[in-house]
């Protein structure tokens, strides 16, 4: 029990969240994080334990949201539903997606993944008469406060982490690490590989779907440029697994909320504190200073992968007991 | 993972300080304003955002609103509505400021609508143009601009008394812009009796025409209609020309073709183009040229419709600022459903129409690149210039 | 008849640019095994070394590859050396790590460019951009006939390069066993910074080549990336002669793609022959002519 004593009292912290912060904005913040979490662990799963990265999770991301829109948009229901059958037709998609790209190793499985990611977005773009094409599709939302909406993240995000959690430490789990370390290892031992690398995308997509599903209802408006982002969806999800720690449970966790938050730092100058500091100082360095950092949001994530890579490979959880040693050292230098 | 969550509680201990600071009842009046200032369309963000800013000083300097000056939150949305969102949410709920504006792509303009439809907080459009954005029924969304598929209006009256038409050709790129222009303009053209014979979309960022314009060529069409944005308009262009191909006229439907870059891009080969337009410097509206003058003068720079859009946006919120009852977002809301104002842009005032509500109901023109400038050449009582037509071959 | 002629050629055409893109990709996945995913930014950084002498100095696009190609070799060896080659020696669960390392790479030449140019849109507009000859009713691109003829000139040198001289010898060596290699007195961390610059000297090259008939902004890299290792893929892995069978053939399938089925579906038409490759003949064209 002891070791689950953290996450439990983390739990407990985001239980209260939305009762002790009543801002919407945080709580806003807060929901991209939740979403981020159930992603992340979704592309964790395929990728950093079973070792076949996903270079594509907007394919199940979009596919999920669409579903949840095309619901509403076509069939009058509540795009609520989405959620449980965007489940199962993104469960019923990753199928065949394992069955085309199981059959590549390594990097040309990430590459034909993201080959089928383009490849989705296409034909959502392309396919007017049922997604709309570029018009996208709105949705209008079912409640005006974040409080439904965070609950709903909070426990889409828990249960793609306790899946995680129960999956890797199954027999599932060992499949899925024997294979990543060795797959003819694997295959000689008697596990049939593709039979696992398949189960662990059907859970994978079935995490970034629900993700999707609760995009649409929440957002209240997709377009394929969006949910079948490339950039803003698959590389994200990557950056979430690697800056959090491949192959660690709360890794993903840790990941979205860093990827949040030095998004959004930098997006809104420091929470507008920058622009204050300048209207207040009416320096024009100040000024230009903070146009510069709102602008280098994206540059900011790139050097942070660049550095995580190099230094610390296993992410952040991954790499604690280094980082913590680092930082240590550093402090005990600087009392030096 | 217990100094996880101790991180975590840090984190939010802090917004909520944040959080905690609301403001005063007086000081100046703010203006949430979302514009892309990072990302693709920053160029045009910058635009807006110096055309809003340049308004307000403007009006602050003549005495504010009633005595109190406005202050501008300008957030960025890098061009994507969900970042869009995140800006509207702060603006709203931390800021919590009374009125809305900006928005420049359609996408995020949508998305910032149905926050502040659901908020409750007006939201005066200046850019995003797509039609459905004031067909929702939203009572808290006002649009300035035109919405796209009455962009090609005066177009259509030129094309009926003096091209008179029999077929047409449509390229645009697949973007909701290009997608539902593109959609109205195919039904408006069978309407009136032309022939739509072919009807394509392309990915924006395409190195290659060729093929499509090959098409073309072999269809023989009266005329050639595309929209697109300024880089592939100016290939198009180019490309056409390269190709030999010659229809009657060759006209784009706003956006890319009517951009000064346009021009310096195709080079020759813009020449003689039509293109429908919203405003350019020349329009007969008090104040056009000499936002044009002013602009340039203080930015050094060249702006052009996205700018007149925000500074008369601009305006129009400070004039339902003046004359709101209280300075409530219900009460601006109010002041604004009664707007009826002169702006550089043109005349304001909203009002429902077809399936629209809350629309501003402004006239388009007609334009045609000769020599390197953009004359307005139809209605005739505005053109500034008279037109070319039949345009002249391709000179080898 | 025009149609078909007129899409055959400006298929060929562009085809000869994106085998000068894929050339560089073939020899650094054929060397390093490492799907560079920056090679599309690598590019742009060479477009924006040509927009920046074409503006200010007003150096010719073609005379601005003397420039362009060195700048861009040294920038390579620059991220192999410091960036890459560190990673051979961390210890990290997914293999992968170098794939993702690239996407970094890209991210921050992308928004380090934007830093300094604006995400606004450049050209390079020169006398010849738009200049075209007529043979029998069929347009030819007069810049586009040029990235052809360079491309053949690159290939056939690089060919040349890799199987005449010492140094070329030696990366082949390294691309079939980098042990073994090593074991005869090669050094392999050094091939592989000078492979890592001739594949971005060479992308160079087709960035250079491409700016005048193109134009330039900080996210133009993606798109190019892609279409880099669909030509990869087609050609097989490390073949010089693949690279320009893939890239023609790339070129052809989307000039034929638009005119015959519909221009949004050129992208499209791509990435699905590049997924048939990877399935149903793997090693691509390489495989069929064992070049």
């Amino acid at each position: 029990m002891k070791q689950y004593s953290g996450a439990i009292l983390l739990l407990a912290v985001m239980l209260v969240f939305p009762l002790a912060v009543q801002d919407a904005y945080y709580q806003h913040l807060m929901i991209l994080v939740l979403l981020w979490v159930a992603i992340g662990s979704g592309w964790n799963l395929i990728s950093g334990y079973a070792g076949q990265v996903l270079f594509g999770a907007a394919a199940f991301f979009g596919v999920g949201a669409y579903t949840a829109a095309l619901l509403s948009h076509k069939l009058g229901i509540s795009a609520w539903w989405g959620l449980p059958l965007g489940a199962v037709i993104t469960f019923a998609l990753a199928l065949p997606f394992g069955w085309v790209c199981f059959r590549l190793r390594g990097p040309y499985f990430a590459l034909a993944t993201l080959a089928l990611n383009e490849i989705f977005r296409h034909i959502a773009t392309i396919w007017e008469s049922l997604t709309e094409g570029m018009v996208g599709i709105l949705v209008m939302q079912t409640f005006v406060s974040k409080v439904p909406y965070y609950y709903i993240a909070l426990g889409i995000a828990v249960a793609s982490v306790l899946t995680v959690e129960i999956v890797v430490r199954s027999r599932w789990g060992y499949y899925f690490v024997s294979i990543r370390e060795d797959q003819d290892a694997a295959e000689s031992l008697g596990i049939d590989t593709l039979r696992y690398k398949s189960v662990a995308l059907c859970l994978s997509s079935c995490m970034i779907g629900l993700a999707g599903a609760l995009y649409t209802n929440y957002m209240g408006f997709i377009d394929p440029r969006v949910v079948f982002s490339l950039h803003d969806v698959s590389i994200a999800a990557i950056l979430v697994g690697i800056i959090g720690g491949v192959g660690t449970v709360s890794g993903p966790a840790v990941g979205a909320f860093i990827m949040v938050a030095v998004m959004e730092i930098f997006r809104s100058g420091g929470f507008g504190f920058l622009g204050k500091l300048s209207s207040a100082t009416g320096s024009p360095f100040v000024a230009t200073l903070t146009k510069y950092i709102s602008e280098a949001h994206v540059l900011s994530f790139g050097l942070l992968v660049i550095f995580v890579i190099l230094y610390l490979p296993n992410g952040v959880v991954g790499d604690w007991p280094i980082l913590k040693k680092k930082l240590l050292f550093w402090r005990r230098q600087a009392t030096v | 993972m217990k100094r996880f969550a101790f991180l975590v509680g840090v984190v939010l201990a802090v917004g909520v300080s944040l959080a905690g600071t609301a403001l005063a009842a007086e000081g100046p009046i703010k203006v949430g304003i979302v514009l892309p200032l990072t990302g693709e369309q920053a160029q045009f963000g910058e635009i807006e955002r110096n055309s809003f800013q340049m308004a307000v000083e403007e009006i602050n300097k003549a005495g504010g609103v009633n005595g109190r000056t406005i202050e501008l939150l300008i957030e960025d949305d890098t061009g994507k509505p969900d970042v869009g969102r995140s800006a509207v949410e702060k603006l709203i709920s931390r800021d919590q400021v009374p009125v809305l504006t900006g928005g420049y792509s359609s996408s995020v303009a949508y998305a910032i609508c149905a926050v502040a439809q659901q908020r409750q907080v007006p939201f005066v459009v200046t850019t995003g143009s797509a039609d459905k954005i004031t067909e929702q029924g939203w009572d808290y969304v006002f649009r300035l601009c035109q919405p796209v598929s009455e962009y090609p209006k005066a177009l259509n009256s030129f094309l009926g008394e003096v091209v008179k038409p029999k077929t047409v050709a449509i390229l645009y790129e697949n973007t909701l812009f290009g997608q539902s222009g593109a959609k109205d303009f195919a039904k408006e053209c069978e309407e009136a009796g032309m022939k739509v014979l072919l009807k394509e979309g392309y990915e924006h960022g395409a190195i290659d025409f060729k093929p499509l314009l090959i098409k073309v060529k072999a269809a023989k069409p009266d005329f050639l209609y595309m929209i697109s944005y300024v880089m592939d308009a100016a290939l198009l262009m180019r490309q056409s020309k390269e190709l030999d191909l010659s229809p009657k006229l060759f006209v784009g439907g706003g956006a890319g073709f009517t951009l000064p870059e346009f021009a310096k891009n195709a080079g020759e080969a813009a020449e003689n183009v039509f293109t429908a337009a919203l405003w350019s410097e020349l329009v007969p509206y008090p104040g056009a040229k000499a936002y044009y003058e002013k602009y340039v003068e203080k930015f050094k720079t060249p702006t052009e419709y996205h700018g007149a859009e925000a500074y008369a946006s601009m305006y129009v919120v400070a004039d339902a600022l003046k004359r709101a009852k209280e300075l409530t977002p219900k009460g601006i809301r109010e002041a604004l459903v009664t707007t009826d104002m002169m702006t550089a842009f043109g005349p304001v005032k909203f009002i429902a129409y077809g399936k629209k509500k809350q629309q501003n109901s402004l006239p388009t023109y007609l334009m045609q690149w000769q020599k390197g400038v953009l004359e307005t050449v139809w209605p005739k009582n505005v053109a500034t210039k008279p037109y070319v037509y039949p345009t002249p071959a391709w000179t080898k | 008849m025009e149609v078909f002629l007129q899409t055959l050629v400006a298929g060929i055409l562009k085809g000869g640019l994106y085998a000068l893109i894929g050339l560089g990709m073939t020899l650094i996945m054929g060397v390093m095994g490492i799907i560079n995913l920056a090679h599309g930014q690598l590019m742009m950084i060479a477009m924006y070394v040509t927009y920046v002498l074409f503006h200010y100095m007003g150096v010719d696009p073609y005379y601005a590859l003397i420039v362009s190609m060195p700048s861009l070799f040294v920038l390579g060896m620059l991220i192999q050396r410091f960036l890459l080659n560190p990673l051979m020696k961390v210890e990290a669960i997914l293999p992968e790590n170098q794939v993702l390392m690239t996407v970094g790479i890209g991210m921050v030449l992308t928004e380090v460019i934007r830093f300094i140019f604006s995400s606004n849109y450049l050209s390079a507009q020169t006398s010849y951009s738009s200049e075209v000859r007529f043979v029998g009713g069929i347009s030819i691109s007069y810049p586009l006939s040029i990235a052809f003829v360079v491309a053949t000139v690159l290939t056939l040198a690089l060919f040349w390069f890799l199987i005449k001289t010492d140094l070329g010898r030696s990366i082949r060596a390294v691309s079939q066993d980098p042990e073994a290699a090593e074991l005869m007195g090669i050094n392999a961390e050094r091939i592989k910074i000078i492979t890592m610059g001739l594949g971005s000297a060479l992308v160079a090259a087709a960035g250079t080549l491409l700016l005048p008939i193109y134009y330039l902004y900080p996210d133009i890299g993606g798109p190019f990336t892609r279409r880099a290792f669909v030509i990869t893929i087609l050609g097989g892995l490390g073949s010089t002669v693949g690279a320009i069978f893939g890239g023609v053939t790339l070129g052809l399938a989307e000039a034929f793609g638009s005119t015959y089925i519909g221009m949004e579906f050129e992208e499209m038409i791509g990435l699905v022959i590049f997924l048939l490759v990877l399935l149903f003949l793997p090693g691509g064209f390489k495989r069929l002519t064992k070049v």
